[in-house]
């Protein structure tokens, strides 16, 4: 029996290729090479590294791609540490959990083009989804790919700066391409989307300001802050038994807190009908959201899977 | 009132007749991947299923933290589904309940602490299996408030062997 939940999918590495300019490509799969969760063109997933860091990377293979998991890492000498870890101490047969694919482009009919701008190694959440449409042929695509000389994982995309569908602009020949160009004017249509360096994405939403809001994707290097409610507070649990304080950031659950703050819980359903995770409370105001505690009850306990707290500090008898 | 039905002035008991069958089976070896569904699954007696992530001693399921000796085999109704789609619009596969045999004809909510036999097997039923969030994490579908209440039935292998799509669901007397 493992003392703690398994919050992570299981993989295990099977492959790293250098693919130039400081990239490596690792491959994850599950360890009996079964299908792995699906994923949709354009997500991502988090890596649980072995030093404790957790970091974001694209998926690189299409979906239909469904027992690997691709990823493309470049090492950044100067960055937080998440590349020089897979890149220095990561190899083949380690074992690392990674979440639940996130994000990617959900299918949409009335999109008949795409048109897609990448700096760099900005290009990697685009790899999946040309991929997929050049697969499904579902739509017309381009993916504009800046680069100062060197073409970040040129030998994947071969085939299709051959057949004109990644267009390679190197600003160290020609300059920095006409963005406002490559945008054009806004259309139902088409779906723009960029990934880059933060100068880049910043003149793409300034470009992309008239056009529908659906039609148009930026993504950042570093992840955009959680969509989080905006009634949602961040409050303080004071544990009256143990004495120890912790923090529930805006958004959080109690039981995601307590857990990170080494505190176990027993827990089962996490949607505030089992019971499972029913604890007491001392002073504060509790907002309840379970469905099986009577106004009784609630004068005492709360769940705390789907609690939360009307007030800066809620007291808990733990 | 529970008392007053079963010591009814009539003296008469109520029958639960019915006979199902095993439509789909599936199984998976590791916490959230995907169910693959399979033509036979072999039931080992007091343990689970071959090759399944919550049997005895493997314990790579979501909830294997959280070890249940009642757990050994999942059950879920094909009915569930049908509702699912008429009533709530949702449309879930019997790879996404996560549950290990979908039944037909079989009233699961009915059989806790009843014994009946799938297949040549025998099992007895534990308890009610209930929604959770992690299922809806992995589906990304809304369907923990739909399944509340009819989210399938957690049961002990008694007596083990191979159960194949087709096989009889029967009461064991």
């Amino acid at each position: 029996m493992s003392a703690r939940p398994i919050t992570t999918v299981k993989t295990i590495v099977t492959g790293i290729e250098e693919a130039g300019a400081d990239i490596k490509l690792f491959t994850l799969a599950d360890p009996d090479r079964w299908e792995l969760p699906p994923f949709k063109p354009g997500a991502h997933i988090d890596l649980h590294l072995p030093n404790g860091l957790v970091r974001t990377y694209s998926l690189c293979n299409e979906p239909a791609d469904n027992t690997r998991y691709v990823i493309a890492v470049k090492r950044e000498a100067d960055g937080r540490g998440g590349s020089r870890a897979l890149h220095d101490d990561v190899g083949v047969g380690d074992i690392i959990g990674v979440s639940l694919p996130r994000g990617g482009l959900a299918p949409d009919a009335r999109i008949g083009r795409y048109m897609f701008v990448a700096g760099g190694i900005g290009v990697t959440p685009f790899l999946s989804v040309v991929r997929h449409l050049q697969r499904t042929a579902q739509a017309e695509f381009t993916l504009h790919l800046v680069a100062r000389e060197e073409v970040p994982l040129a030998a994947h995309l071969g085939s299709l700066i051959e057949a004109g569908t990644v267009v390679v602009h190197r600003t160290s020949r020609a300059g920095r391409p006409d963005l406002a160009e490559l945008v054009g004017d806004p259309d139902p249509e088409t779906l723009v989307a960029c990934c880059g360096p933060e100068g880049m994405t910043e003149d793409f939403e300034r470009l992309t300001t008239a056009w529908p809001t659906a039609n148009v994707h930026i993504e950042r290097f570093v992840a955009p802050p959680p969509i989080i409610d905006p009634d949602a507070k961040p409050f303080t649990l004071s544990l009256a038994r143990s004495g120890t304080e912790i923090q529930v950031r805006a958004g959080q659950t109690m039981l995601a807190a307590l857990q990170e703050g080494g505190i176990d819980i027993a827990t089962s359903c996490c949607g505030g009908i089992c019971g499972a995770c029913k604890v007491g409370w001392i002073e504060g105001r509790p907002v309840h959201r379970d469905r099986i505690l009577s106004p009784y009850e609630r004068e005492r306990y709360l769940m705390v899977c789907v609690a939360g707290s009307d007030a800066e500090r809620l007291v808990l008898d733990l | 009132m529970l008392d007053i039905v079963s010591a009814g002035s009539a003296q008469k008991t109520a029958q639960l007749g019915w006979t199902g069958v095993v439509r789909f089976l599936h199984l998976a070896p590791r916490a959230f991947l995907p169910m693959r569904a399979a033509e036979t699954i072999t039931l080992v007696a007091g343990k689970g299923i071959e090759g399944d992530r919550y049997m005895i001693g493997k314990e790579e399921g979501f909830y294997s933290h959280k070890p249940e000796e009642g757990r050994q085999v999942t059950l879920f109704e094909l009915e569930t589904l049908i509702a699912l789609k008429r009533d709530a619009g949702i449309e879930l596969g019997p790879e996404e309940h996560r549950r290990n045999v979908t039944v037909e004809g079989v009233p699961l909510n009915h059989l806790v602490g009843r014994r009946f036999w799938l297949g040549d097997t025998l099992l007895e039923a534990t308890r009610l299996s209930v929604p959770c969030r992690h299922i809806e994490e992995i589906t990304g579908k809304a369907i923990f408030d739909p399944l509340i209440n009819r989210s399938g039935l957690n049961c002990r292998i008694l007596q083990g062997g191979i159960v194949r799509v087709g096989d009889t669901v029967r009461n064991a007397a």
